[in-house]
């Protein structure tokens, strides 16, 4: 798979053009979703793409091919994201997250009721992911919404697998925690699955 | 609030099945399983945002803006020269303004056309020729040499003592016309020299007989004085002054009528 994705690599690097369209056809979707994570709003994931992308062809001779590219192409790109990230937590982008901002990431339904729960289910979790640290939030982005594995997880964060493991625990707890809390304030006696699903009127 | 038993289950990769069992018997854990599941379900079924067609494009067209590193380094001597087409100039200008490492290295090679010339300073030409390298010698050089030659003629004049006969005679009768300037100059040279060694060596033997005349002379002289003195003896020894009284170890000592007046130095 890397000694693949390293003759790939050096095809780039050689100039070839339809090299260069394979990498973006393969890695593309998957760094804009990372990028749209990080940054829900569309724009801003474009030109975050961009950066990854350019960051990605400036530095193809670094890539040695000792772990997937994908892995590569988001570390060479982590600090960009984080940047971004800070961003739009001081712009409050998470804390109060549009309809607009989720509807990308919804399936269509057919039921509106379901879709309407689950675009208020979204936005809670997002909520949630900017209440708690950013490097628990980072990975449960990574490992529950782009659906990285735990190797490539820590690849991209330089952590060991065990360390991931036990974040992307923590993460979760946080969450739940922080939804919790969330629902207690507002009075409300119901369980957490209750508060999620009728998250309507929270945010 | 857990015991950390959910979470220990979760670090050994354990089975959904596992931590519910344990999610069951536990009042502490029962909670946060729910939770956690309800954490992953928010999550789940979200659909990855579509990446827009016209992103696509540009992003597949980012060789055609810029330049990796690698790039800039194959197109940096060609700006230094100003020899680059436009579009490699957009690229290259591109990539300097992101990438602070190549900015630099191309802010240092450009900037070394923009430099003053040094001005030399009014000795330094005499200097550079009065400190010109000596050419190498070849053997012949080192034959045709005045000082080999003389040396070399030395040689011949020692071997040509031992064989019995005097240099400077040889080279009295050699025609000095047959000779390079070098070898005549040795000759010369030789020829004196031999000349002041011999009249050197004249002289030391000259000064030696003297001396060793004169030592015969003040042997045979001290030889008619004893000889004498024994005769003298022999006759009587009338007016000869008295021995001196000798010890019985032969040492000098004192007469008897001899004093010895000892003064002690006093402050």
């Amino acid at each position: 798979m890397s000694a693949e994705e390293k003759t790939l690599v050096d095809r780039c690097r050689h100039g070839e053009d339809d090299a260069w369209r394979e990498l973006v056809d393969r890695f593309g979707q998957k760094v804009y979703s990372v990028a749209y994570h990080f940054t829900l709003n569309r724009e801003d994931a474009e030109e975050l793409s961009q950066e990854i992308f350019l960051k990605t062809f400036e530095n193809l001779h670094r890539y040695d091919g000792s772990f997937p590219l994908v892995a590569w192409l988001l570390s060479v790109s982590r600090n960009l994201c984080i940047d971004r990230y800070r961003r739009k937590k001081r712009e409050k982008s998470f804390r109060f997250v549009t309809d607009d901002a989720v509807l990308p990431l919804l399936k269509s339904n057919d039921d509106p009721a379901a879709e309407a729960l689950k675009k208020e289910r979204t936005k809670l979790l997002f909520w949630a992911l900017a209440e708690i640290p950013e490097d628990l939030a980072e990975i449960l982005v990574l490992r529950d919404l782009d659906g990285l594995a735990y190797d490539e997880i820590g690849k991209v964060l330089d952590l060991p697998d065990g360390t991931v493991k036990s974040r992307l625990f923590r993460a979760r707890a946080e969450v739940a925690r922080r939804i919790r809390e969330r629902h207690e304030r507002r009075g409300s006696t119901g369980a957490f699955q209750t508060l999620a699903l009728a998250a309507g009127g929270v945010l | 609030m857990s015991c950390g038993e959910l979470e220990r289950l979760f670090l050994a990769g354990a089975s959904p099945e596992h931590a519910r069992r344990h999610a069951g018997g536990c009042t502490t854990c029962g909670r946060l399983k729910a939770d956690l599941e309800a954490t992953e379900q928010m999550s789940a079924g979200l659909a990855p945002p579509a990446l827009a067609p016209s992103l696509r494009k540009s992003l597949i067209e980012i060789p055609r803006r810029t330049v990796s590193c690698e790039g800039a380094e194959r197109l940096l001597p060609l700006a230094v020269e100003k020899e680059l087409v436009a579009e490699d100039e957009r690229r290259l200008a591109n990539h300097l303004s992101r990438c602070a490492a190549c900015s630099e290295a191309a802010e240092t090679l450009l900037g070394s056309r923009e430099l003053e010339q040094p001005v030399a300073p009014p000795w330094l030409a005499a200097r550079l020729s009065a400190s010109r390298p000596a050419k190498e010698k070849r053997l012949w050089a080192w034959i045709l040499d005045p000082k080999a030659a003389i040396a070399l003629a030395y040689a011949a004049a020692v071997v040509v003592m031992l064989l019995g006969f005097n240099p400077a005679d040889i080279a009295r009768r050699v025609s000095a016309s047959q000779l390079g300037e070098n070898t005549r100059a040795a000759v010369n040279v030789a020829e004196s020299s031999l000349t002041d060694r011999i009249g050197a060596i004249q002289e030391k033997v000259s000064r030696t007989v003297q001396v060793w005349k004169g030592r015969a002379g003040g042997y045979g002289r001290a030889a008619f004085s004893n000889a004498v003195g024994l005769i003298w003896k022999s006759s009587g020894s009338k007016g000869r002054p008295e021995e001196r009284p000798r010890n019985r170890d032969g040492r000098g000592a004192f007469r008897e009528r001899e004093t010895t007046t000892i003064t002690t130095w006093r402050a």
